[in-house]
Formats: C-alpha cells, sequence, structure tokens
C-alpha cells in the first residue's frame, strides 16, 4: 500500500516540477537580464552595470539582408556594451503578421521590430505600439527625412515608428538580351521613359518562341499589385480618393492601366503568369538572370541580388501612361507598448534610423535612402557604388526622390488588399469582366472603408 | 489517511490519477479552447484591446458576407469529390494489393509513402508537377496533343489540381484500413461461394461489400471530418487563389483570425463548421444504425 502512495506521490510531483519548470524559463525570458557572463564578454562595462537584452525580430527576403541586419547590430553592440540584442527571423508576409500576433498575444512579443508599412497603421490603431513622441523631440531630428517618410510614420501626428528606408518598383532588364536583339536599353531618366506603347513594343520583340513554346519572355512582373499600382498612378489614377475615404478604382485610368496589363500577357503573349513561375521555386530574379524574362518590374531592393548574380543588371523607370511615376514605401522600425526596456528599445530604433545603418543597406542594394542628405551631390558618393549599381543609375534619383506615398501604408488595408487581390485575380486568371471587378472592388472597399469610421 | 486509502481504493481513482498529465493536457489545450472558441463568437474583439459583445452579431454577418458563401460550397465540392472518389479508388487499391503478388509488400509501403510525407513537401512537389511550361502533367497530356491549362493560376482547374494532391496523399491511409478490413474477411466465405459457382463480381458484392461495411463506416466518417477540415494544402499550395477559387473554411477562419484580426468572425465560422461537421458525422451514424451489421 505504501508503495502505491509513493508512486503516487512522484507522479504529482512531476507534474508540478514540470509545471514549475515552464512558469520559471517564462520568468527568465521576461526579465531579460543577463548580468555575469555578459558582461565579462564584453569587458567595458562596469560589473555593476546591468546588461539588458532586447529581442528584436525581422524577416528574411534574402540571406544577405539578414547579414546586413547583423553587421549592423555588431556595430550597435560595440557602441552600447550594455545592450544585448537578439535577432530572429520570421518568415515574411502575411505569415509574419499572424507570428506576430500570436506573440503579443502570448505576452511574448519582441521589445523591438519590423513592421510592414501596410500594417503599421492597424497595430497603431490596436495600441500595440509604443509612442516615440518623446524620444523623437529630445533626441532626434526630422527634418533630414524625405517627406513621404514623415507622412508615413506618423499617425495623426505621432510618431510610432520610423521608416527604414524607401524602396519602390522599378524596371530591372538583362543587358546581354537587348546587347543580343540590337535595342537600345530601357532608359533611367524619367523624363525618357518609355511610352506603354513603346515599352509593349520591345516586350514583343524580345519574347522569342520555338514551335509552341515560349523560350523569353519579354517582360514579367506588372500583374502584381506593388507594380501595378505604379502603373495606375503614372495613369493619373489611385486605389483611393485623396483623403482615404472612397475607392476610386471605378476609373476610366484604373481601367485601361490594368486592361493594358492583361493585353500585355493575354493579347500580345509577351508576358508569363505571374505567380506561376515563382510558384515553381524560381525566383523572378533567377528569372531574368537565366534570360527567361528580358525585363522585370520589381521592387528596387532586388538590386542586392541581382548584383550578387552573375549577369549584367540594368535598372530603368517603369513605363509610363502620362507622367514617368513610382510610388515609395518601406517596412518601419517600431517597439513594443509593454516593452521592459524602451529607453533601450529607442536606442535600437534610433541606431537602425541613422545615416550609419541606412548606408550600410544602401551600399549593399538592399535599400534607397529615405534622407536628404543622401540624395544631395556629395551624399550620393557615399553609397552609389559600381559594384552594385549598374550604370546610369543616378539619373534614376529624381525619379525615387518624387516618389508617390503607397497608398496601402496609409489605412489599416488588409480586408481592402485581399479583397481586391481575389476581383483582380477573377478578372487576369478568371473569366471575370473587368467592369464587374471593378465595380466589386469599388463596393466592397467602399463598404470596409464605412466599417472603419 | 484512512479516507486517503479507501479513496485508492476505489475503482478508477487510481486510474484517474495516472491519467491526470494527458486529462490536463486535454482540458487545457481541447476542452477550454472549444468554450472559449463559443464565448469568443458573441463578441467583435481585434485581439487586442477592443472587445465588445454583439450577441448574435457574428452570426447575422454570415449571411450577408459573400466570401463565406463561396467558401461554404468549395468545401462541400471538395468533400464531395475527394471523400467518394478517394473511398472508390483506395478501395480498389486494397482489393489489388490484398491477392498474391510479387513485391506486394513493396508496392504496399509505396502506396502508403505519401500519408507519412511532409504536406510541405508534397505540395512543392505537385506545385512543379502543375507547373504550366516545365511541369509534367502538362507534359505528358503534350504527348496526346493536349495543351494542359495553368491548373494553380486558373479559376477554373486550380480545385481540381488541389483536389487530386489531397486525394493522392491520402490515399494510403484509407487504403490501410480497407486492407486491414478485407484480411479479417473469412476466406471460408469466398470459399463457400466459389463452390456454389458464384462469379467474382457477385462476390465482391454480396460478400467484400457487406462485410467490409464497418471498415467503410470508419473510412467515410473520417474522410468527411479531415476533409471538411482541409487546411494546410490549401494554405500551402494555393492560399486560396485564384480568386478564393481554392479557399476552404479552416482558410477563410484563419484569414479573418490572423489576417484581418476578427476573432469573433473567425469563431463564429469556427462554430458553424463544428456543427457541419457534427450533423454530417450523426447522419452517418444514423444510416449506419439502419443497415445490418455483420
Amino acid at each position: 500500500m505504501k508503495r502505491k502512495v509513493v508512486i503516487m506521490l512522484s507522479c504529482l510531483l512531476t507534474l508540478f516540477l514540470l509545471l514549475a519548470a515552464c512558469g520559471g524559463n517564462n520568468a527568465g525570458q521576461e526579465s531579460g537580464n543577463d548580468t555575469g557572463a555578459e558582461t565579462d564578454r564584453s569587458g567595458q562595462s562596469p560589473a555593476s552595470e546591468e546588461v539588458v537584452t532586447l529581442k528584436f525580430v525581422g524577416w528574411e527576403v534574402s540571406p544577405l539582408e539578414s547579414e546586413s541586419v547583423k553587421k549592423g547590430l555588431e556595430m550597435f553592440m560595440e557602441q552600447n556594451p550594455n545592450i544585448r540584442v537578439e535577432y530572429t527571423t520570421l518568415p515574411s508576409g502575411t505569415q509574419y503578421v499572424a507570428k506576430m500576433q500570436a506573440m503579443f498575444l502570448g505576452g511574448e512579443e519582441p521589445d523591438v521590430f519590423f513592421l510592414q508599412s501596410d500594417y503599421y497603421r492597424d497595430f497603431v490603431k490596436r495600441g500595440y505600439l509604443l509612442n516615440l513622441d518623446e524620444y523623437i523631440a529630445n533626441d532626434f531630428s526630422t527634418d533630414d527625412l524625405i517627406d513621404s517618410a514623415i507622412l508615413l510614420s506618423t499617425v495623426d501626428g505621432s510618431f510610432y515608428g520610423i521608416e527604414s528606408c524607401i524602396v519602390a518598383p522599378v524596371l530591372f532588364y538583362n543587358k546581354s538580351i537587348f546587347d543580343k536583339a540590337g535595342l537600345p536599353y530601357p532608359p533611367s531618366d524619367p523624363n525618357e521613359a518609355w511610352t506603354w506603347e513603346e515599352f509593349v513594343d520591345v516586350a514583343k520583340k524580345l519574347t522569342i518562341k520555338n514551335g509552341d513554346k515560349v523560350e523569353q519572355y519579354g517582360a514579367y512582373g506588372l500583374e502584381d499589385y506593388y507594380q501595378t499600382i505604379a502603373l495606375i498612378m503614372s495613369n493619373g489614377g489611385n486605389w483611393f480618393n485623396e483623403d482615404y475615404t472612397a475607392s476610386a478604382v471605378n476609373t476610366p485610368e484604373v481601367r485601361e492601366v490594368l486592361q493594358a496589363i492583361y493585353d500585355l500577357r493575354v493579347v500580345e503573349g509577351a508576358s508569363p503568369e505571374t505567380k506561376l513561375l515563382q510558384n515553381a521555386g524560381m525566383s523572378a530574379s533567377q528569372m531574368l538572370q537565366t534570360g527567361k524574362i528580358a525585363m522585370l518590374a520589381a521592387g528596387s531592393w532586388s538590386l542586392q541580388e541581382l548584383a550578387n548574380m552573375d549577369f549584367e543588371v540594368g535598372v530603368g523607370v517603369l513605363p509610363k501612361f502620362k507622367e514617368a511615376v513610382t510610388h515609395g514605401q518601406a517596412h518601419l522600425h517600431v517597439a513594443s507598448k509593454n516593452t521592459k526596456h524602451p529607453d533601450e528599445a529607442w536606442k535600437l530604433i534610433k541606431f537602425l534610423s541613422s545615416e550609419d545603418y541606412q548606408l550600410q543597406n544602401v551600399r549593399a542594394g538592399l535599400w534607397l535612402p529615405n534622407r536628404k542628405s543622401l540624395y544631395s551631390e556629395e551624399g550620393i558618393q557615399k553609397w552609389m557604388t559600381d559594384s552594385v549599381y549598374p550604370e546610369g543609375f543616378e539619373q534614376l534619383i529624381p525619379y525615387l526622390l518624387n516618389s508617390k506615398v503607397y497608398p496601402y501604408a496609409m489605412l489599416p488595408s488588409q480586408k481592402i488588399q485581399e479583397e481586391t487581390t481575389a476581383q483582380l485575380d477573377a478578372f487576369f486568371y478568371g473569366t471575370l469582366d473587368l467592369d464587374t471587378a471593378l465595380a466589386n472592388i469599388e463596393r466592397s472597399v467602399n463598404r470596409l472603408l464605412a466599417e472603419m469610421q | 489517511m484512512n479516507g486517503f486509502k479507501r479513496l485508492l481504493h476505489k475503482d478508477g481513482a487510481w486510474a484517474f490519477v495516472m491519467l491526470l498529465p494527458n486529462l490536463l493536457g486535454f482540458l487545457i489545450f481541447v476542452v477550454f479552447p472549444v468554450f472559449a472558441t463559443f464565448a469568443i463568437s458573441f463578441v467583435e474583439w481585434d485581439l487586442a484591446d477592443h472587445l465588445e459583445f454583439v450577441g448574435l452579431g457574428n452570426y447575422e454577418r454570415l449571411f450577408s458576407d459573400e466570401v463565406f458563401a463561396k467558401v461554404f460550397w468549395n468545401t462541400v465540392y471538395f468533400t464531395a469529390v475527394t471523400v467518394p472518389v478517394g473511398i472508390v479508388l483506395s478501395l480498389f487499391l486494397a482489393i489489388l494489393l490484398d491477392q498474391k503478388l510479387r513485391f506486394v509488400r513493396f508496392y504496399r509501403a509505396a502506396f502508403f509513402i505519401p500519408v507519412i510525407s511532409s504536406m510541405v513537401s508534397v505540395a512543392i512537389i505537385w506545385q512543379w508537377i502543375y507547373n504550366p511550361e516545365y511541369g509534367l502533367l502538362n507534359y505528358v497530356l503534350s504527348w496526346f496533343g493536349i495543351k494542359g491549362p495553368a491548373w494553380l493560376t486558373s479559376t477554373r482547374w486550380a480545385m481540381i489540381a488541389v483536389m487530386i494532391t489531397a486525394v493522392w496523399k491520402n490515399l494510403g491511409f484509407n487504403m490501410l484500413i480497407f486492407l486491414a478490413g478485407l484480411q479479417s474477411i473469412p476466406e471460408s466465405y469466398y470459399e463457400a461461394a466459389e463452390i456454389d459457382g458464384v462469379k467474382w463480381f457477385a462476390k465482391f458484392r454480396h460478400i467484400t461489400v457487406p462485410l467490409l461495411s464497418p471498415t467503410t463506416f470508419f473510412v467515410t466518417v473520417m474522410a468527411v471530418i479531415n476533409s471538411f477540415q482541409s487546411f494546410d494544402i490549401v494554405y500551402l499550395m494555393t492560399q486560396g487563389g485564384p480568386a478564393r477559387s481554392t479557399s476552404v473554411l479552416v482558410y477563410y477562419i484563419f484569414q479573418n483570425a490572423f489576417q484581418f484580426f476578427d476573432m469573433g468572425y473567425a469563431s463564429a465560422i469556427a462554430y458553424i463548421l463544428f456543427f457541419v461537421v457534427l450533423f454530417l458525422t450523426m447522419l452517418q451514424f444514423m444510416r449506419q444504425r439502419k443497415t445490418a451489421i455483420y
């Protein structure tokens, strides 16, 4: 009998120990303070000063991106020996936000993290982010930031994060394909931008068929909403009206652009289906490198990857409808409202928004500056390296400086994006006619906007 | 101490203690969420500060939500095709592999491999197979002069493509259950039938099918439940696209919860799903009770 009791008690004990272990672990992580070993390692800080560990979360679009971030963090930790930064990456896109959401719910949110601009206003609205106004007023000059960076980073006049840089849709091309075909390169000077007709003409010439099979397509990437919006803006259209209170999608400007993009693939046969090849494990950059496509409309950050590939890449402006225009935005660096170390978190955000850190990523071709000083004659010298930036890139600068505000960054827009993409997919890949698709988008977007008020 | 001793002597008390760790897990990770979801389905909650009681509001919204209607019918369509096709095919396979073939063990293992493969790798391989320009499927079709469609990016074919993969993935599991069922049918029935000169199909119709009915019942119930709960295959292969043509109920629940931060609405859909599955399962149980069990 006694034995039974002993077994039972030991069972219970094991259970309690297990539970206690879980709890204890959490407590350890939350306090986030590491004295002893860490202090010894840095060897500089006095033993009395506590080392603070910041959890920092971002995503990885390419391994090169993480390398850049880690290099920067080492610089930061050298400057601030009492702060240790633990950097982890999550998958990007909607998965990132879903995971971040779960971390907030579980009270495991990081101190500092990347946040996509199109989720920024939503996170602010839900009170997840630390208000940075006081820090910025005392410890940061926003004078040097370009206008769109300030517009994007502020919500009702308050800062909850700082836009990291800008990235913008541009037109990449494989130089050797143009050389072989004896065609001029796409222009980088916005004043000389190709009209849509000229662009289609070149794309058709660069589409090479072998029997039924297309071996090389002229252009790719315009059916992706990120690039689509830029073309719509170039036609004087936009997704929303000026104060983001109503959909502006059911207009001739939008209709003309969407029809033109559709025709490029379906009627002219000069573009492969978007999503298709990427589904098959080949990145758009690899398609450009291997000559599957001659021109690629994509985000400027691709330059980092493309410049590291073994082929000659060029960068030009997107074709224009009425005027040569692109849009700019980028992820923000933000801190959680409930961070235990707001001062240290601010230090990290300040560092991530510094010229030094920005320059490092700009030099690699991952980012473009959002500081006015880096676009001056002298400033450009600091980053435009020959090994990364193709010839003629400086001509693109006015195009980037005048980039318009990315509409999805200006309002909580997940449902709007989802609905818009679903309708446009039905038009691009299904049988829905454009007028119905646009009417559907207009109706549901207006309803969603009304709900938000 | 006496009372404690008596407690241990009582039937079941000891078992209860031993089951406690498991039971605790069940309570925390299953029972609690089930009730919590029910409660959340009556509020509007954005996973942060905003929490508001809306009564049946979330359920009312379902009726005017075109996306929900589309997603619901997609799920029904998915189930109505994959379950019968999957069962017929796996039964056919099971009968084939119940014969005395050479390498029969190898074949059984081969057909079971998709079941134990990770859904992620299955999805990636099938995305390649379905690739319209370099994919295996369209290449094979081209031998017969057929120009295959862009499987995963056409609103017309994407669902069919996903269903083919789903059937292929689950075939082995159902086959294994059927195989076990087939082997539990006593050989003597078939011998008796043979002596009476019964033809192959009649044997199948009058011996195999009725004696296999408990197995068929189990397989059907599980397949219907699993198919209503499909998520990973859609999430990995198409993300519900294009134009929501492959979006299913659980995927829509996920989107509402973690993309649109609309926890109350997501919970309401989850409960609708629960009642639909419950209803279908009860229906099958009732049908089963009416038919004879051998």
